[in-house]
């Protein structure tokens, strides 16, 4: 769906470089995938590392790399002035800042402007307006838009005389009901109340998490809606002022508001439900004057309403699934336009088609977390590493056999996605290229994935946002238990086979063990192991 | 670990580190029945279970722990594992010998050691501060998460052993409670 085509000002590509030379301010698999969409319009490309990926992927694939400093984000990632001198020093022209760290910072937004520098997203007004969840919501609410029912003021959290009317506007709204940050993201800030009584400790207890984590204590009310799907409208926009919807995504396979699962398109929804939800989207982005890639994210009652959430002003994690399905490339686009030329004549007619689509894809977030005990992180070593591949499978990754995962970043080490012709194709593929995925060294995130895709809940689509958090814990202990019983008997077997004249010897290992893997393992033990 | 001779042995197989429960060590004879294992590459077994069903089994270089056990890393089905391969007769003898009395969990120092590595986010104790059994310690932050660690049990806090900021690994002591 299209909100305003002018008349295309030349084809696609045409061989002519948008950029020169590009700063890739971000690391792993996303600062990879942005580097290969430079490399195939021919813009060189700079990277930017803590001292914790001196030997990393995206270092290694870019033309150039600056040192940004030690390991902890604060100290590498997020040096906003860091990474502009590095821009400046390279000679790059524009700054893509992929997803988290500084992506959605106004502030550096505005530093980069401030430096000549193209910032490859919106405009750091936009990223202002919409980055203050409650200011979203009242301009899309003034757009016609339909939000979820809640405050658009901030609620009085310090002051006992106005408590009263929190307490009226709550019982207006109806329990329960969450406390929510302005400033939000990751269900930080967040609290559900369900009584008039925990309402003053809610917002108080979500207030100063809220300042904690993101300098900003402005916290407000919205209705809880459950069940609920979390559907999102993938948008982008061009300096013409033409602003697109390229389809939707589900992601409510979410575990405390963490995506794991997302596909596009939403399954079960007919082409008049998702040329509205698109239409939606539209005319929340054209109400902030967005330009390049963000995200309208929408809850779906089980009533087949749709309630704008808010609107995320970056690539995603899972725009994926959107390029397989249409046929684009997002990072690509997200650079023409930050160049002032206008979208392409393929993403357009993508658009022109997103609500009857044609293919269905599925990512499922590899991440280095422990399943078993409440998803905590796993960083270490990685042994063996086996991605899938074949027709229709796409990993986009930045580790590999032997490579550290460190603990001071994101745990996602790999997204699998699968794209075929119907949702149930996809779902079969999925498990094929699941069922060929080995990691060894760390705990991850493929067991969870393994049970989703053969769940028979999840194949005929449509589960809530709360499923994982309601019945994962239960759902994985028989496959568990079985994983176990076969890996006992795997230990004993290799026991018996290194054991016929005494303890086990160097020769032994070494026959199966290749050199990255001996080098990886004893160091990984010396760190990691207890 | 002591050489495996004679047959056939039962060998006790525990769950290192933190198992869950219901993960308990089980004894399982050397000699159970060979036609369940196919051997594909000294890395990978094919283990036919019980249920009928064939699961890859990824097995990692066996190493020699403390106390003369053997520890195994394996992956099945994306649940990874270590395991510990001891001769039950004698784990037996050990655990015999080494059982602490009942009493363990109420009294004696109890160090409090990171379990996953990460940073110290926050310090919430110091030396000489009585805790409760569940007080949060302190915070530790790993892969953007907090993690807060608690007091197990009552006590008095002998020893602080890491600063606020400071990087930790696995294993790192933090807390000692008295």
């Amino acid at each position: 769906m299209t909100a305003v085509a002018p008349a295309s000002l030349r084809k696609d590509g045409e061989g002519k470089r948008p950029f020169e030379r590009v700063l890739v301010a971000n690391r792993g698999e996303i600062a990879v995938r942005i580097i290969r969409a430079c490399r195939e319009l021919g813009i060189d490309t700079v990277a930017v590392y803590s001292d914790a990926d001196v030997d990393a992927a995206h270092v290694r694939l870019a033309d150039e790399s600056v040192r940004l400093g030690p390991a902890p984000a604060v100290e590498s990632y997020l040096r906003a002035d860091a990474i502009v001198d590095a821009a400046r020093q390279t000679g790059a022209e524009a700054i893509h800042p992929g997803y988290g760290f500084l992506a959605e910072r106004a502030g550096f937004a505005r530093a980069v402007e401030d430096a000549g520098i193209v910032f490859v997203g919106p405009s750091s007004a936009t990223i202002a307006a919409l980055g203050d969840k409650l200011g979203a919501r009242r301009a899309a609410a003034a757009a016609g838009v339909a939000v979820v029912p809640g405050t658009l003021e901030p609620a009085a959290v310090d002051r006992p005389d106005a408590l009263a009317s929190v307490i009226d506007d709550a019982v207006g709204i109806g329990f329960p009901l969450l406390v929510k940050a302005a400033a939000g993201g990751g269900g930080r800030g967040m609290r559900r109340v369900t009584t008039p009584e925990e309402l003053p400790a809610a917002l108080a207890a979500g207030s100063a998490e809220a300042t904690a984590s993101f300098g900003d204590g402005t916290v407000y009310l919205e209705r809880e809606i459950l069940p609920a799907r979390h559907i999102e409208v993938q948008l982008i926009g061009d300096r013409q002022g033409t602003v697109i919807a390229l389809g939707e995504r589900d992601c409510s396979l979410q575990r405390r508001h963490q995506k794991l699962v997302e596909e596009s398109p939403a399954p079960g929804l007919d082409a008049s439900e998702r040329r509205a939800l698109h239409a939606s989207a539209i005319t929340a982005a054209v109400a902030a004057h967005l330009e390049n890639a963000a995200t309208a994210e929408f809850l779906f009652d089980s009533n087949r309403r749709f309630w704008f959430l808010e609107v995320n002003t970056r690539l995603q994690v899972e725009h994926g699934v959107t390029e397989l399905v249409a046929d684009v490339d997002l990072v690509r686009e997200q650079l023409f336009v930050a160049a002032g030329w206008p979208l392409s004549e393929r993403i357009r007619e993508a658009a022109e088609v997103a609500a009857e689509p044609s293919r269905h894809a599925i990512q499922v977030r590899l991440s280095a977390e422990d399943p078993a005990r409440d998803f905590t992180p796993a960083p270490g070593w990685i042994g063996r590493w086996e991605m899938p591949g074949g027709p229709g499978v796409r990993v986009d990754t930045a580790v590999g056999p032997g490579a550290r995962v460190p603990p001071d970043y994101d745990p996602l080490i790999a997204k699998i996605l699968v794209v075929d012709g119907d949702r149930a194709s996809a779902i079969r593929r999925l498990q094929r290229a699941l069922a060929e995925t080995v990691v060894t060294g760390i705990q991850t995130t493929l067991p969870f994935h393994l049970a989703i895709a053969a769940d028979s809940g999840f194949g005929e689509g449509g589960l809530s946002i709360d499923w994982v958090d309601e019945q994962w814990a239960e759902l994985m202990r028989p496959g568990r238990a079985v994983a176990l019983d076969a890996a006992r008997i795997a230990a004993i077997e290799t026991a018996a086979a290194s054991a016929v004249d005494g303890p086990p010897r160097e020769p032994l290992v070494a026959q199966f063990a290749s050199g990255w893997a001996r080098a990886a393992r004893s160091e990984g033990r010396d760190r990691w192991h207890r | 670990m002591a050489p495996m001779t004679g047959a056939p042995r039962r060998l006790r197989v525990g769950v290192a580190g933190a198992s869950l429960p219901g993960e308990e060590p089980l004894d399982i004879d050397l000699l159970h029945d060979p036609a369940a294992i196919r051997r594909i590459d000294a890395g990978t077994l094919v283990v036919t279970g019980s249920d009928g069903v064939s699961r890859t089994a990824r097995v990692g270089l066996p190493w020699s722990a403390a106390s003369g056990t053997r520890e195994v890393e394996v992956v099945v089905d994306g649940w990874r594992f270590e395991l510990t391969i001891e001769d039950a007769a004698r784990a037996e003898l050990r655990r015999r010998a080494t059982r602490a009395p009942d009493a363990a969990a109420t009294s004696g120092a109890a160090d409090i050691r990171a379990i996953i590595p990460g940073r110290v986010a926050a310090v919430r104790v110091t030396a000489g501060d009585v805790v409760e059994a569940g007080q949060t310690l302190l915070v530790v932050e790993a892969m953007k998460m907090q993690n807060e660690l608690r007091a197990i049990r009552a006590g008095t806090v002998e020893r602080v052993a890491v600063g606020e900021g400071q990087t930790i690994d696995a294993g790192d002591l933090l807390v000692v409670v008295r």
